[in-house]
């Protein structure tokens, strides 16, 4: 029964980094059509929502019974706690990707009137590209932590989730610039201070993986700033 | 460990003849608390357990070097009254073992023994030790039946009474639920966990969960060593040694 259960696991593992990489291409697709005003891409990236959803009920309940049928201890009871939350972590970015496809829309200049597009937009989105840039690099590491068992990639993460925070007020007070000196666009530049939040929380989403990972591995609790 | 131990072995060795049973064995048992015992079959739980009480004796090939103390005092000194020493450490085995007599007389049969003949004094042993095991509201108005007509469940509670009638400080408990469904399981699961507000419990068993559910401290033995021991939630959340984690991960054994 023992080796059953760790062929069931494993393929549970693989099925999960699967669902990982969904919920970060929601995310990476979402800024991709922000960036180009591709609103076909972001159409794309809402529909997505239900798949990812219905993976996080099949594999959630694919975790709650091999607990059921085999009580797992030790590695492997932190390889199915560990696993529930990357699922969760998972699902929330690709919530995440699913919000800002939807902010595309609303900020297009296709979508609007002359008065949306004459409102700058190159300033504040030089830097939501990148703080996307970094945020999904994070994620890709835990990714790859999780399913390789590769500490060394999460080791740093502490740093780069500074940084990540660092960028979000920058954009906040670029944003807040804008807004003061021009009041129409007071809806782009609010929307640019929220997907700079939402990019924030996917970073931490991240952390919060990497935590996970190295309880998984060492039976020992991080928290990550 | 931080609480205080009832027992402990130092470099404990014992050979069934030319068999290396138990190897160099140093632990200690806190009191008040419940240990398990795990490990394959054949890895020397149950012999380990039944040094405890020097129930090897009855062995005549056995050998055994090193120290076994039991509150201060080595219980392989010659001289050692192995009987008052079986009176303080007692045991229950895998397979309940009721004499063929009354419930009454199973419970009554050990202090009886220890010289206690007054009937009303007896009668008060015989329900404090039921009620203790969890089964006085099972059989008070039975007590006078045989013992054999009872569940194997309750069997064995009436066997751990019995145990208790003579006021142990130790509980020896060898596999005590094998031959049990999963209710009388719980049953016995929860009198364990009563046990220890009084009792020092140590429990050699083969399930797993059952160590996990029911002690505070956890030994897990491979060929005859100790390989670990600590606390429970150590033991299955994350063991320091990769034999216990292969072991508890059902990887062999």
């Amino acid at each position: 029964m023992a080796e059953k259960f760790h062929a069931e696991l494993d393929t549970l593992k693989k099925d999960t980094v699967k669902m990982a990489r969904f919920g970060r291409s929601m995310l990476r697709d979402a800024v991709d059509a922000m960036v180009r005003q591709d609103t076909q891409l972001a159409e794309s990236v809402v529909a997505r929502k239900e798949k990812i959803h219905e993976l996080e009920v099949e594999l959630e309940e694919r975790c709650y019974q091999l607990i059921a049928l085999y009580q797992p201890m030790a590695k492997d009871m932190r390889e199915i706690a560990c696993t529930l939350k990357v699922i969760t972590a998972s699902l929330r970015i690709g919530r995440y990707g699913k919000v800002i496809a939807k902010i595309v829309n609303e900020i297009s200049d296709a979508g609007n009137g002359p008065a949306i597009r004459s409102i700058p937009r190159t300033s504040p989105m030089m830097s939501i590209p990148h703080m996307a840039d970094l945020a999904i690099d994070m994620i890709d590491d835990a990714i790859e932590a999780y399913d390789t068992s590769t500490l060394r990639l999460i080791e740093d993460f502490s740093s780069r989730d500074d940084t990540i925070d660092a960028l979000r007020h920058s954009i906040f007070r670029e944003g807040i610039t804008h807004m003061m000196e021009n009041p129409r666009s007071l809806t782009r530049c609010t929307h640019f201070i929220m997907v700079a939040r939402y990019l924030e929380r996917c970073a931490d989403h991240a952390c919060n993986i990497a935590e996970n990972v190295h309880y998984m591995e060492t039976g020992e609790r991080i928290e990550i700033h | 460990m931080t609480s205080d131990c009832i027992i402990s072995t130092h470099d404990l060795n014992l050979w069934y003849g030319g068999k290396h049973a138990l190897q160099s064995v140093t632990m200690k048992i806190p009191k008040n608390k419940v240990t398990a015992l795990i490990g394959p079959s054949g890895c020397g739980k149950s012999t380990l357990l039944r040094c405890f009480n020097r129930l090897n004796d009855l062995i005549d090939s056995v050998k055994i070097t090193g120290g076994i103390l039991f509150d201060g005092q080595d219980i392989q000194a010659p001289g050692t009254d192995v009987v008052a020493l079986r009176k303080k450490v007692g045991m229950v085995f895998q397979k309940p073992n009721p004499f063929p007599k009354s419930i009454r007389e199973n419970v009554a049969y050990g202090p009886r023994i220890h010289g206690i003949t007054d009937r009303y004094a007896l009668d008060r042993i015989v329900e404090e030790s039921l009620r203790h095991a969890a089964l006085w509201d099972e059989v008070k108005d039975r007590l006078d039946d045989s013992a054999l007509g009872l569940s194997g469940g309750q069997q064995q509670r009436l066997c751990i009474a019995r145990t208790l009638a003579v006021e142990p400080d130790v509980i020896l408990m060898d596999e005590p639920c094998s031959a049990l469904d999963p209710i009388a399981t719980a049953k016995i699961e929860n009198l364990i966990d009563l046990l220890k507000r009084e009792y020092t419990v140590i429990i050699v068993t083969h399930n797993m969960q059952q160590a996990a559910r029911v002690s505070d401290f956890t030994g897990f033995m491979y060929l005859g060593r100790l390989v670990e021991c600590g606390q429970t939630k150590q033991i299955f959340e994350h063991p320091a040694d990769e034999l216990t984690e292969n072991y508890i991960t059902g990887r062999f054994g």
